[in-house]
């Protein structure tokens, strides 16, 4: 074994509390380490020119790089390998910094004691990595895009025209979600209506996409180049080849219900087009309003239509097809004005929230307004968002432009009315919004700092009193208004949160879809094969959204266009000599990836990497590649080799998902934790037997912690429910054996609860250091009952 | 039915004894037993004593507290100033282990520790929980049909809202619901939920303003033909009725609305009589609604 | 012809370090989360807007918080307007960030006390607690009132048991309530 280790010191991050020329000597002296350095920047060019030029000249078939997180470098540093020559699962990475430098700021003589630590346990696993290689696995060209809003249009138009086969699912009889609700757009006020007709016309026209209205996904299974889809095209009763678009029949209709496209201003029947530029532009009927299908009465239309074109006996229709990438555009929906009661949305007549007054302006636009707005028009900011009491912390993002837009158009069309708009501050951030906003002021347009606390109205004249304290005078205001705007914000749609739990998408704290990472990966998710853009991810106007559709556009392209994807060698395999067939693993397989025939057999595109399996199988012949029980019993030897008399060390087995990416954010924010934590990196906590957790308490853990995903959020199905069996069975021996049960604990995180993390392992830590001491006769009778219980 | 501990407080013992004794005779009827707290001081008044030293404030409130652990009852009382006290006292010590320490380190000279074994319910939530809106309408004897009642829910009674479980504080429906099962109406008025200005140590050390905002609220009452206030509050029912002398005297501006508590308007309507429920013994006299009622 | 004014404010003119001893104290009671709330105020001005002593006085809730950010400390101890709040809690419902604008009116008020800023008015008010353990006590018509009522004629409170007053009283002077309001024994 040849072994290079090189600490680096990244740029001071590491070095300013880690003794980095400690560390080098202490792994210099480790068996099979031929070369140990240490270098301001490893991730440099020059960095990794060290590496390469050291495996030629010292010959080495083994690197430990001590430096920053693996989700940072661990590619980079494997490409490195690659190009020397050497296979880049030999390669292991200590985190000396987000784990070490990092929280333990304050304590440089700890910290470089566990970097010593997590050097040694590198160098004890990188000694027993196999070279492994990545098989590929085909990805086609057929991709799913959910949400025929300007997001899914733009996308599904980038990928047809790209020459994929693209479905373009939407849950509305027409495509233009959102966008096709609005007057005019911020800040060029080009008429949302006239720009986004003729792409809504095109998806239609596009022979490469598959466009389904007024369907839903019922279900979505596999991966990335096998998703199975089942949509429910839901019957519109109308057969349209028949249909002329007459329209005779909605005339007729005896049903009136409120239409939503003009979020409730105005009427529709129930025999209906959404709206005049709806594609496609054909008629159905609402079958939760239509007389016949709900009380079996009526049918007028039927008797009307020329074309004898209803039909009432039209049922769902089940679609299935193949996807190999999905993107996700599912939109918002706008906050529910009645939550914020204190300004009457829902009793007062003449309090109208946003979206309202977009549809009136048009209204008005066209020469037909809707009502008389009177003279006086205010716009309260922030309804619904930066509002801790309704539980939307976030900014809405477009509220303070449409606010600038719809005030100027509507004091453009009359300069007599009399606006205002009233606001904590304005946000004009994007691309001519600061000039937007000027220009609203030169029409005439007040702003007044102040958040409105109440709206109350006046029984008689219906008019609206607004009670708000002018910032920068003092002084309080009761101001008296004809018609008040409530500028609502963006909450993430159902049709989101459908689809997010049917792919088991993350989710951010705010509700909206998680990105794989914040800054690089804005448009991943943590599932293969799924992207994600526009409002569904986040608020944002038109242009970041259509620039996220075509984003995501791409980087489902990157991977279709490849043809194929590496697949992640990270599975459970099966040691023919030692697999006597039983069939345990079977059962217990939370993806069914194991068949047995004269031996177990593992199937690789299935298998999650979790590692369940391996705690079931009685001869220890199912292992997890990169992870298996051998190398991990190394890395514990080696993490708690240096624990002196006195001291307490907690081993932590972190998912990789979520537990290691939360460790690594307590890390970056500074958050100091009690330093005799050592974390061991898992691809899931359930590849942590009870037999390695007893092992760790034997040689010398003090307490023993598996942090796991959310089940929700987890790629591993049944990750949760196998850890909490497993350190259930420890807790039970532990106890038996004279030794405190709570000494091993699991918890499950999401990746934003840094205190939460820090809280759990100080805790177990103050627990261990209160309690006596594990004797080493109560250690010594740990591993008596380890080798009779044999493998498990 | 339950048995709780009554505690009495400072107003309506030493000062409105019609509420209590309307309380005690209605209570009785629906099976609530009502064990006395001997030895309970004054809450301490949340907005007097707990803008001087909160720290005496959460001494002296977990002293009465202790009373009634020691009794192994829950509490009930009829303001929303005690209720503001000892209700978020008895929350925080049971939530903020620093506070519960330095309490019962101070509890510790007078051999008392608190335990946070009971809860604090206000009575209308006894009304409006245990008895329930049903059996309170099948007690009624006398509906009060065709009386306008302005109910004024004070603060304390729901805010803060996280320390409390009676959902929005800003339309809520407990009080209206228990007045309207009396058979009287609930009429909206300008401000509804606005304080009657009696807390936060503003009526003894700001009459006037505190005076301004009751003399603000009861013409918004009187603007809606309200025969007569009930709220659930012993102090923002001293602050209407004393009030309204001291508007007058002050002012010269008389509004002449009687002011009930809860119990007092139930009792009339389960047939109680006004005298028994101290109504005559209150500044403003309760003709306009007794008139009222006769006349039905 | 005198000198005009100085109208700037510098750093010796601030305390900055005012906000953090609110925090403190207030953490002692409301715990550390509800008392730190107060640095998240971004000046809305929901509050003031809420605040119904605000309608008829000088009193401005968001300036009070502004005041104790910025580190006026002299100005949020010192001025009237913090008497004002009738602690209805309007805008502790409503404040889009969370802060606990009326629990740390409470707190600024206790340290206000502190450095002697009470009125006789309130020492009056603390007095009658002191002496009878009520803030309100019982009054001749009263008790005369509870007899008529068939009530006890005193009721079973302080007033009625000398023992607990006498706890009490134990509890008052030893936190040192009484010297902190400036109680002396023997006075109305």
């Amino acid at each position: 074994m040849r072994i290079g280790v090189y600490v680096c010191h990244c740029g001071g991050n590491i070095s300013e509390v880690v003794d980095v020329e400690e560390v080098r000597s202490f792994a210099g002296k480790q068996p099979g380490v031929v070369v140990a350095r240490n270098y301001e920047h490893m991730c440099s060019e020059l960095g990794q020119k060290l590496v390469v030029d050291d495996i030629k000249e010292y010959k080495l078939d083994r690197v430990v790089i001590g430096s920053c997180s693996p989700q940072f470098h661990e590619p980079t540093f494997q490409k490195t390998l690659s190009g020397a020559g050497l296979n880049p699962y030999l390669l292991e990475m200590a985190n000396i910094r987000e784990h070490c430098s990092w929280p333990h700021f304050d304590k440089p003589e700890a910290a470089t004691a566990k970097a010593k630590d997590l050097v040694n346990m590198a160098i004890a696993k990188v000694r027993l990595n196999d070279p492994l290689e990545r098989e590929a696995m085909p990805v086609g060209n057929r991709v799913l895009v959910i949400g025929g809003g300007v997001a899914g249009i733009q996308s599904a138009l980038d990928l047809g025209d790209a020459g994929f086969k693209v479905h373009l699912v939407e849950e509305a009889p027409t495509v233009g979600g959102r966008m096709a609700q609005l007057s005019r757009t911020f800040p060029t006020e080009d008429c949302a209506a006239c720009i986004l007709a003729p792409k809504m016309a095109d998806v239609a026209a596009n022979p490469n996409i598959t466009l389904l209205t007024y369907t839903e996904i019922e279900n979505i299974e596999g991966y990335l180049g096998n998703f199975k889809v089942t949509v429910k095209k839901k019957p519109r009763y109308i057969n349209l080849d028949k249909c002329t678009n007459c329209g005779i029949c909605t005339t007729k209709c005896p049903v009136k219900v409120p239409d939503e496209y003009n979020v409730g201003l105005t009427t529709r029947k129930a025999i209906y087009v959404p709206h005049d530029f709806a594609v496609p532009l054909k008629y159905l009927i609402d079958e939760k309003a239509c007389l016949y299908l709900t009380k079996g009465v009526c049918r007028i239309c039927e008797k009307v239509c020329p074309g004898k074109a209803i039909e009432f006996n039209q049922k769902p229709e089940e679609i299935k097809f193949r996807a190999d990438t999905i993107v996700v555009a599912t939109g918002y929906d706008p906050f529910d004005a009645e939550k914020k009661e204190e300004y009457g949305y829902g009793r007062y007549e003449n309090v109208v929230t946003a979206l309202q007054m977009e549809r009136m302006v048009v209204f008005m636009a066209g020469g037909r307004p809707l009502r008389d707005l009177g003279k006086r028009i205010a716009f309260i900011q922030c309804v619904g968002s930066r509002d801790a009491q309704i539980g939307n912390e976030y900014c809405s993002r477009v509220c303070c432009m449409y606010a600038a837009k719809l005030s100027q158009m509507l004091k453009r069309g009359n300069p007599e009315r009399d606006i205002y708009v009233f606001c904590t501050d304005i946000r004009a951030y994007g691309k001519g919004f600061e000039e937007y906003y000027k220009r609203a002021q030169a029409t005439g347009v007040k702003y007044v700092r102040g958040r409105v606390a109440e709206v109350s109205e006046d029984p008689k004249t219906k008019k609206l009193t607004l009670r708000v304290e002018d910032i920068f005078s003092r002084q309080l205001l009761e101001l008296e208004f004809d018609t008040v705007v409530l500028s609502i914000g963006m909450v993430p749609s159902n049709g989101t949160s459908k689809i997010a739990d049917m792919l088991k998408l993350a989710r951010s704290p705010d509700g909206f879809l998680l990105e794989a990472h914040p800054k690089f990966k804005p448009l991943d998710t943590l599932i293969g094969g799924v992207f994600i853009c526009g409002c569904a991810q986040g608020p944002k106007d038109i242009p970041d959204t259509v620039a996220q559709a075509s984003g995501a556009a791409s980087r489902a392209t990157v991977l279709m266009n490849k043809g194929e994807v590496d697949l992640d060698p990270v599975k459970a395999f099966v040691i023919e000599d030692l697999c006597d067939s039983c069939g345990l693993c079977v059962e217990h397989c939370p993806v069914h990836a194991i068949k047995v025939s004269s031996v177990a057999n593992v199937n690789k595109a299935l298998c999650a990497g979790c590692g369940s399996c391996t705690t079931y199988c009685p001869k220890g012949a199912l292992v997890l590649r990169h992870y298996t029980g051998d190398q991990l019993l190394a890395e514990v030897k080696a993490v708690l080799a240096s624990k002196n008399e006195g001291e307490t060390r907690i081993l932590v087995f972190a998912d990789y998902t979520c537990t290691y990416k939360l460790s690594d954010s307590v890390g970056t924010s500074r958050m100091p934790y009690a330093d005799d934590v050592r974390i061991i990196r898992v691809p899931s906590g359930s590849a942590i037997t009870p037999k390695l957790m007893l092992s760790a308490f034997a040689l010398g853990a003090d307490g023993v912690f598996i942090g796991e995903c959310e089940q929700k959020f987890s790629p591993y199905p049944n990750a949760v429910e196998q850890i909490e069996k497993n350190v259930s069975t420890v807790r039970g021996i532990l106890e038996k054996n004279g030794i405190e049960p709570e000494r091993a604990r699991s918890t499950v995180f999401a990746t934003v609860m840094l205190g939460g993390f820090v809280n759990q392992l100080n805790a177990l830590s103050k627990f261990v250091k209160e309690a006596s001491s594990i004797p080493p006769e109560k250690r010594g009778a740990l591993d008596e009952v380890l080798q009779q219980e044999g493998s498990t | 039915m339950k048995q709780y501990v009554f505690f009495l407080g400072c107003i309506m013992p030493n000062r409105y004894p019609g509420i209590e004794s309307a309380t005690r005779r209605t209570l009785k009827e629906f099976g609530v037993e009502l064990l006395d707290m001997d030895g309970a001081s004054c809450c301490p008044a949340p907005g007097v004593f707990g803008s001087f030293d909160l720290k005496t404030w959460a001494v002296l409130a977990a002293r009465n507290l202790c009373i009634a652990e020691e009794l192994g009852r829950d509490i009930t009382l009829c303001c929303n100033g005690c209720y503001a006290t000892l209700q978020e006292a008895n929350h925080l010590l049971k939530t903020n282990k620093e506070l519960l320490e330095e309490v019962n380190k101070q509890l510790a000279s007078i051999d008392k520790e608190f335990k946070g074994k009971i809860n604090v319910r206000h009575v209308m939530e006894i009304f409006h929980g245990d008895i329930g809106l049903e059996s309170i309408s099948k007690s009624i004897k006398r509906p009060l049909k065709g009386i306008n009642i302005a109910v004024h829910d004070g603060c304390h009674f729901l805010k803060p809202r996280e320390v409390r479980e009676h959902g929005s504080s800003e339309r809520p429906k407990i009080l209206d619901e228990l007045v309207e099962a009396t058979g009287a109406k609930s009429v909206e008025y300008k401000d509804k939920m606005m304080c009657c200005g009696a807390g936060g140590a503003v009526r003894s050390g700001h009459l006037d303003t505190s005076l301004d905002m009751t003399r603000e609220k009861l013409a918004n009452m009187i603007a809606v033909n309200a025969d007569s206030v009930v709220s659930p509050c012993a102090f923002c029912h001293l602050q209407f009725d004393r009030g309204q002398a001291e508007i007058k005297s002050h002012w010269n501006i008389e509004f002449n609305l009687p002011v009930l508590f809860y119990t007092q308007l139930l009792g009339l309507a389960m047939g109680l009589d006004a005298e028994s429920l101290g109504l005559r013994n209150q500044s403003v006299p309760p003709d306009k609604i007794l008139k009222k009622l006769s006349s039905k | 012809m005198s000198l005009t004014k100085n109208q700037v404010i510098r750093f010796s003119d601030l305390n900055v370090k005012f906000v953090n001893e609110v925090v403190e104290y207030g953490a002692k009671i409301f715990g550390k989360d509800a008392a730190n709330t107060v640095r998240y105020c971004v000046q809305c001005g929901t509050c003031t807007a809420s605040c119904p002593a605000g309608r008829r006085t000088s009193f401005r809730t968001r300036q009070i918080i502004r005041d104790t950010q910025l580190g006026f400390k002299e100005g949020a101890l010192t001025n009237d307007d913090l008497w004002a709040c009738t602690t209805c809690y309007t805008c502790q419902e409503r404040c889009p960030r969370g802060v606990k604008t009326t629990d740390i009116i409470r707190t600024l008020r206790n340290l206000a006390v502190r450095e002697g800023h009470i009125i006789p008015e309130h020492k009056k008010v603390a007095g009658y607690l002191i002496r009878t353990g009520h803030a309100v006590p019982i009054d001749e018509k009263t008790k005369k009132l509870r007899v008529k009522l068939g009530l006890s004629k005193i009721p079973p409170t302080t007033h009625k048991f000398a023992e607990s007053l006498g706890d009490f009283q134990k509890l008052v002077k030893k936190l040192g309530f009484d010297q902190l309001v400036g109680f002396k024994e023997g006075t109305r």
